[in-house]
């Protein structure tokens, strides 16, 4: 262990992240409107950032978070596809209430599905609104031919984090009826290239967010599917090889190489890397000196230094430090403020969130409680 | 399309027939958007007509202008195709607005997405124009992803021989201009060993044929890694087409090996220029990291201890000296081997 570095790490500006996350909740400049159809990711990032600091309930109040539970739950949506959530309300014009039902045009996002159970999760909500059977419909809707899933039903827009999404939903669900899974894994090996990683899709460059995606998603994928395990043994070799060669001298991750290093990439490298075992090669005195450098003087991080904040950057920050703190047990001074809880890797959020997410999302939870209520 | 930019549809008497719809918020929202005035009009009006199911001439429109707002308003993308379709709007018209849109939107997903569609929808489609534009979309931004992605996805969509010889050229001009772009190393790899660019590499393909390629591409390689021997994307592509065509690594031990001694060290020894084995370029920095892991991964591969105590030698210069922030990771291959030395 080196302890020179240690001693020079800057404080990590937690209430200030947190409040940079707080004013994105409340409200988005025009300027923005790219978010509009991913409100509900944006909500996400800002949402689990808290959750990562660990000052969610205290940072928010019970009457805001009532109202962004119930806001969450009218982007819950069921028409012909089957049920999910929409990422806003941007093509609705009516409420549920008043018989509104999803046009082609308004359906659910499988990625805005994916962090809506998340959002939900952190909120502590018991899930008893949740249409299961319509969720699986949905999941199964997107599912394309050669495995792979579209972002909405019908489009050709797909990718592998749609792929993953769908796998964390089953997995949070725990219920594969929705996805032809064999056919799902053969997609991700056709993403996989030469320098160990995984591309975007069939034929793409590796990249290290998506590498994680496809990582994750073989992890999540219940092991009577893969029969062989998630991969070889010279496969895993490989991708922990390329996944470690990202961390540049600066201590941050590149997405691919030659390119710079990125905060985001931290988390999805990092993250890769841990699902895989190896998460004890990564020097996190050097990532966290790196990301302390990605932090804006008046809050929020960036994906480099001198580079603007925003929710993403500083969700993905966070979440990679909840895996690679540099924190030592007692320390005093700046290091303390790097302590965090745990993460778990493969849904991407706090141990004990994902814990609350499978324990309330899988139909039986209906079963054994009645009303879909917790007993924890 | 000339309406005036300023003129809200509002206020448009061409437009008076069609009802405006408010977008429905409900509870208070989380992370809503202040949107400005030009937006809310236009989006309005698109509920309006998406309400209605018009597809004629003025949602293109009105698609357009929500799209130059918001490049990422997928809804607004998907009806704008399904309305072109309608409309059968001559595709090289709509081709020649996203040439415009993709470079504006360099970086928006469904820019691509939909010149996807329009070429999968085509009859008359002219995949070498695509590739001229897409050269040219990638002088402004060399290490596009989308760009990149949407070369490979063509070439493979059309699968023309003629097609795949010219990108081999491509890719060099490329990398003439920037030896580490990993895109155009990847391109290269896709090109030779997946598509049809390598002589047959891809399917079938005769033995003689396969090692001609071989020879080509190690040759190619071993050329661009004199010139800039700290370059891992060219080190990466070395590894690709030795693990593709299971070549031993030690094979081309002699080339490598060049790259982890000192110029000095070695005097003498490159009095006469090995065409196989090209020298690193003067001033080079010496030894090479991405040579010193080769030479160990080959070393270890050997499979005896002779071969386990070399690599063992280099992974300490890794971890002491060359790649200290691998340091633990160097320390668990030396682990790793020692177990199994004298075993
Ligand atoms: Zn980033």
């Amino acid at each position: 262990m080196s302890t020179s570095s240690h001693t020079e790490l800057p404080a990590l500006a937690r209430a200030g992240h947190a409040a940079h996350c707080k004013r994105c909740l409340s409200g988005l400049p025009g300027s923005q409107v790219e978010v509009d159809g991913a409100r509900l990711a944006l909500s996400f990032y800002c949402i689990g950032s808290l959750d990562l600091l660990g000052v969610f309930f205290e940072k928010t109040s019970q009457f805001d978070r009532e109202e962004w539970r119930e806001w969450i739950w009218e982007q819950h949506i069921s028409g012909k596809y089957g049920t999910g959530f929409r990422p806003s309300p941007f093509m609705t014009t009516a409420g549920i209430a008043e018989g509104y039902e999803y046009t082609d045009y308004d359906t659910p996002h499988i990625i805005m599905t994916y962090t809506a159970l998340l959002c939900l999760a952190i909120l502590r909500d018991d899930f008893s609104r949740l249409d299961r059977t319509g969720l699986t419909t949905f999941i199964r809707a997107c599912q394309r031919e050669d495995g792979s899933f579209s972002t909405v039903p019908g489009s050709g827009e797909f990718d592998l984090r749609t792929l993953y999404c769908a796998f964390a939903i089953s997995s949070m669900l725990d219920d594969w009826s929705g996805i032809n899974v064999p056919r799902a894994v053969e997609f991700i090996s056709t993403c996989r290239t030469y320098e160990g990683g995984y591309g975007q899709s069939p034929f793409c460059e590796a990249q290290g967010g998506t590498s994680y995606i496809a990582i994750a998603s073989l992890h999540l994928a219940p092991s009577s599917f893969l029969p062989n395990g998630p991969l070889t043994p010279a496969e895993r070799e490989l991708t922990v090889n390329w996944l470690l060669q990202n961390q540049a001298p600066s201590g941050g991750f590149k997405g691919r190489t030659n390119k710079e290093a990125d905060a985001c990439y931290c988390f999805w490298c990092g993250a890769g890397l841990h699902i895989l075992g190896a998460k004890e090669f990564v020097d996190k005195q050097a990532l966290a000196g790196f990301l302390a450098s990605c932090q804006f003087k008046y809050g929020g991080i960036s994906k480099a230094p001198g580079e603007h904040p925003d929710p993403y950057h500083t969700y993905l920050s966070l979440a990679a430090l909840a895996m690679y703190s540099p924190y030592t047990e007692g320390a005093e001074g700046n290091e303390a403020t790097w302590q965090f809880e745990s993460l778990d890797p493969l849904l991407n959020a706090k141990e004990s969130t994902a814990r609350w997410a499978r324990e309330h999302i899988p139909a039986r939870s209906i079963a054994t409680t009645g009303h879909g209520v917790g007993v924890e | 399309m000339t309406s005036p930019a300023d003129v809200l549809y509002a206020d448009n008497p061409a437009w008076a027939d069609v009802t405006p719809l408010p977008q429905y918020e409900g509870v208070n929202p989380l992370a809503p958007i202040l949107y400005t005035e030009e937006y809310k009009d236009a989006t309005d009006y698109f509920r309006g007509i998406v309400k209605t199911g018009e597809k004629s001439p003025r949602v293109l429109e009105l698609t357009e202008k929500i799209i130059r707002l918001n490049p990422a308003h997928y809804s607004a993308w998907q009806y704008r195709f399904e309305t072109l379709k309608a409309v059968k709007v001559p595709l090289e018209d709509e081709l020649k607005l996203m040439d415009e849109l993709a470079v504006k939107y360099l970086k928006t997903y469904q820019v691509w997405h939909h010149r996807r569609l329009l070429l999968t929808e085509s009859y008359n489609l002219e995949p070498k124009r695509e590739l001229e534009f897409i050269a040219k979309s990638l002088k402004a931004d060399t290490k596009n992803y989308h760009t990149w992605s949407y070369r490979q996805w063509l070439l493979a969509f059309v699968n023309d021989g003629e097609l795949w010889v010219g990108e081999l050229d491509f890719v060099e001009e490329m990398l003439n201009e920037d030896l580490r772009n990993n895109s155009a190393w990847h391109h290269r790899f896709f090109v030779v060993w997946l598509g049809g660019g390598g002589g047959g590499m891809g399917v079938g393909g005769t033995r003689e044929e396969k090692e001609r390629v071989l020879r080509r591409e190690l040759t190619f390689t071993k050329q661009l890694i004199s010139l800039a021997p700290n370059n891992p994307s060219a080190w990466n592509y070395l590894r690709g087409v030795l693990d593709r065509t299971e070549t031993p690594y030690g094979l081309i031990l002699p080339f490598v090996r060049l790259y982890i001694v000192n110029l000095s060290d070695r005097a003498g020894s490159t009095d006469i220029v090995d065409v196989e084995n090209p020298p690193p370029s003067e001033g080079a920095q010496l030894p090479c990291t991405a040579a010193l892991e080769f030479t160990a991964d080959a070393y270890e591969r050997q499979g005896d201890d002779e071969g386990r105590k070399k690599a063992v030698e280099l992974w300490k210069v890794l971890a002491n000296e060359q790649d200290t922030i691998r340091k633990r990771y160097w320390e668990f291959r030396i682990r790793g081997v020692e177990k199994k030395v004298g075993a």
